[in-house]
């Protein structure tokens, strides 16, 4: 670990500290980050003693209710323990696979699902024996939901499902300790000027007859995940597989989609903190014409600059997090009072926007400034700077919604919807 | 059976830094931790319960400042069933004598105590007089420099302890006081998110003199036996000597340095 230290525990409850000294006691003995930088080279799939140390560590999907199997954890909890997983682990393979992808939507899975899915899929995912996740982007159409192509048409008590998913994470990873995916396809026509109605979610286990996983990507980084796809050609799915209420899939899309980018903020905040504490380990000892470079104002107020956003978006986290908890707190308040939520949905989803456009960007450039500070040995992979430079920018261009797409989101929630560039 | 396992809040030394003009440790914002061989003894005890048929309480005891409560609640993640934190002003600088007075009135409040663990000693005072001093103060044997517990019943334990001339392994009557220390490579249980989620729930306590009976002055520094007159750190050694050369000459150099000096 770094010697600088840069967090500050005191806004943290008794049970948050004691979930950040367990992550970072289990990753000084499982995940140091020469670890990290060797699982980056080496690629996926995710190795099995860390997926199933995670399980056991009880992080993933710690907000499934306790009934359920979950830790019952709030989303404060959660982005908590997304922080260390970015800070432990700052090529965000850690966070990719088990902090935005299982956590974010085993969750929203869990919510929908029946007792069945629960039980063979979402349970073996929390204790890091499967691996579940979610299928939306397709060749033609990821952002742009009118493109859609995959198609679910009724078929007796059965769905049959055609079409294919891409750039999807973690096939490799499924199909290697079993699991399956939040699939969204059409069940009904499209409608003009609103296409995202009529799409239907159904959870499709990876070894379903008729599902075909396609090669996986040689990505620029966060390598020790896949990234792949898979081609579904007259894949056949039990009625009771669909996730919630045939044609609200994209409604419960975007819950999923607020979900995994909150805890793809904190996370993102996470690695922020581990680059500067390692890049300051640094340029306080390296001397260069006679003076550390931490001296020399062009990279320390770089350096502070960094800090203090980076600070500032752990306090956005904060608020957004304490924001969902209220969102599900107040579930139902409407019907049972009568009175307004504290929140609209939409106005969560822009604060959500705003810390998933802004945050990995945060770290990615901080990666940036990194190996410009440490010079050669910045760019080289003895430290962890070009790995996490690699990594955070999945997050930058896509994974979870690109950082366009949360521009137009808050650009609708602030100015109005007559100003949304595209329908 | 009854465990009761005196644990106590340390400052992280890992994270401790000394001031360059006074000398002395800066304590402000350096984080604290369970002191570390408590931590071994708790693992301990939480061990031998799993293993045990027997049905035995784990209660975790410490004396501090209320934020000790956080190094109880880490005790309960790791498996202890029960905490009480012993926190009165009145207990404030108690020597080793005056602590163990106050641990051992509470460990006789708790009651029904088969086996006490404690830290040999802790980080921060090095005394290692504390675990001695409770077993002196509740009138039960005493095993010290314990690295391994080997089986428990009703009865006895069995220990193995470290002597200087190895180790030996000791059978001794119950109730006893064992003070732990751990050998190298030990690896302290890592509380999973569901463990620290129970030890919410768990029974957590709070204890102040008057809970534990007695008068205010037989506590904290009125209670102590030791009087500290002064506190300060060993002066600086002066810069060392590097001898760098082949081994005849730097055996030379060596030899002429220890006449030089008188020592030879």
């Amino acid at each position: 670990m770094a010697r600088t230290k840069l967090s500050d525990d005191r806004d943290l409850t008794e049970e948050q500290k004691l979930f950040k000294e367990s992550l970072l006691d289990w990753a000084e003995r499982n995940m140091p980050l020469d670890r990290v930088i060797k699982m980056n080279r080496e690629g996926h799939p995710y190795p099995k003693d860390l997926t199933k140390g995670l399980g056991d560590l009880g992080v993933i999907m710690g907000t499934v209710p306790e009934e359920r199997g979950g830790m019952g954890l709030n989303w404060k909890d959660q982005a908590t323990i997304a922080d260390i997983i970015g800070y432990i682990d700052p090529s965000i393979a850690t966070a990719a696979g088990f902090m935005a992808v299982e956590t974010g939507w085993g969750f929203t899975i869990d919510r929908y699902a029946n007792e069945e899915i629960r039980k063979k899929y979402v349970q073996p995912a929390i204790r890091g024996d499967k691996f579940i996740g979610i299928a939306t982007t397709e060749p033609g159409g990821g952002s742009d939901v009118a493109n859609f192509k995959c198609t679910g048409e009724k078929d007796g008590d059965e769905w049959v499902l055609n079409g294919e998913k891409t750039f999807i994470s973690g096939v490799e990873e499924a199909k290697d300790i079993g699991g399956g995916y939040w699939v969204n396809v059409r069940t009904g026509d499209k409608v003009p000027g609103a296409a995202h109605k009529n799409m239907t979610a159904f959870f499709v286990p990876i070894d379903t007859e008729g599902v075909t996983p396609t090669e996986p990507y040689d990505d620029a980084g966060r390598n020790s995940i896949s990234t792949g796809g898979f081609i579904m050609e007259d894949v056949r799915i039990p009625e009771e597989y669909m996730l919630g209420e045939e044609g609200k899939g994209f409604y419960y899309t975007m819950e999923g989609f607020d979900n995994a980018r909150i805890l793809i903020g904190s996370s993102a905040v996470g690695v922020t903190r581990r680059l500067l504490e390692e890049a300051a380990d640094y340029i306080k000892e390296r001397k260069t014409f006679g003076r550390p470079l931490a001296k020399y104002e062009a990279i320390q107020f770089e350096f502070v600059e960094r800090y203090t956003e980076m600070e500032a978006s752990r306090l956005m986290v904060n608020k957004v997090a304490d924001m969902q908890d209220t969102r599900y707190d107040e579930e139902g308040w409407l019907e049972r009072t009568g009175k307004p939520q504290t929140y609209k949905p939409t106005e969560i989803a822009k604060w959500i926007s705003m810390i998933k456009y802004k945050i990995p960007h945060l770290a990615k450039d901080t990666a940036d400034d990194a190996m410009h500070w440490l010079g050669a040995a910045g760019y080289s992979s003895e430290y962890i700077f070009e790995t996490a430079w690699r990594g955070v920018m999945s997050y930058c261009v896509g994974a979870e919604g690109g950082a366009n797409i949360q521009k137009i989101v808050i650009g609708r929630e602030t100015l109005g919807k007559d100003y949304v560039p595209y329908k | 059976m009854r465990f009761i396992v005196c644990v106590k809040q340390v400052p992280d030394t890992t994270e401790v830094e000394v001031d360059e003009e006074t000398g002395t440790i800066i304590r402000e914002g350096v984080p604290s931790v369970l002191n570390a061989f408590d931590e071994f003894a708790l693992n301990l005890a939480v061990e031998l319960k799993e293993k045990s048929d027997e049905n035995i309480e784990i209660v975790a005891l410490s004396m501090g400042p209320p934020q000790a409560k956080e190094a109880l609640t880490k005790c309960l993640a790791i498996g202890a069933d029960r905490a009480i934190l012993l926190t009165d002003r009145v207990f404030a600088g108690a020597d080793t004598w005056a602590t163990a007075v106050t641990l051992g009135r509470a460990i006789k409040k708790i009651g029904d105590a088969d086996v006490v663990f404690m830290g040999q000693e802790a980080s921060d005072g090095n005394t290692a007089q504390v675990g001695p001093e409770v077993a002196a103060h509740m009138g039960i044997p005493q095993l010290t420099f314990v690295t391994e517990v080997d089986s428990v019943n009703s009865d006895h334990v069995v220990c193995k302890k470290e002597t200087d001339e190895g180790f030996v392994s000791i059978k001794c009557e119950l109730p006893s006081m064992i003070a732990c220390m751990h050998t190298p490579g030990f690896e302290p249980r890592i509380p999973n998110i569901r463990e620290i989620m129970k030890a919410k729930r768990k029974t957590y306590e709070e204890w102040n003199h008057e809970d534990l009976g007695g008068e205010p002055s037989e506590y904290g520094l009125d209670g102590s036996e030791s009087v500290v007159i002064r506190t300060y750190s060993p002066p600086p050694k002066g810069e060392g000597i590097i001898v760098d050369d082949e081994p005849e000459t730097a055996v030379n150099r060596l030899i002429q340095f220890f006449e030089d000096e008188g020592i030879l």
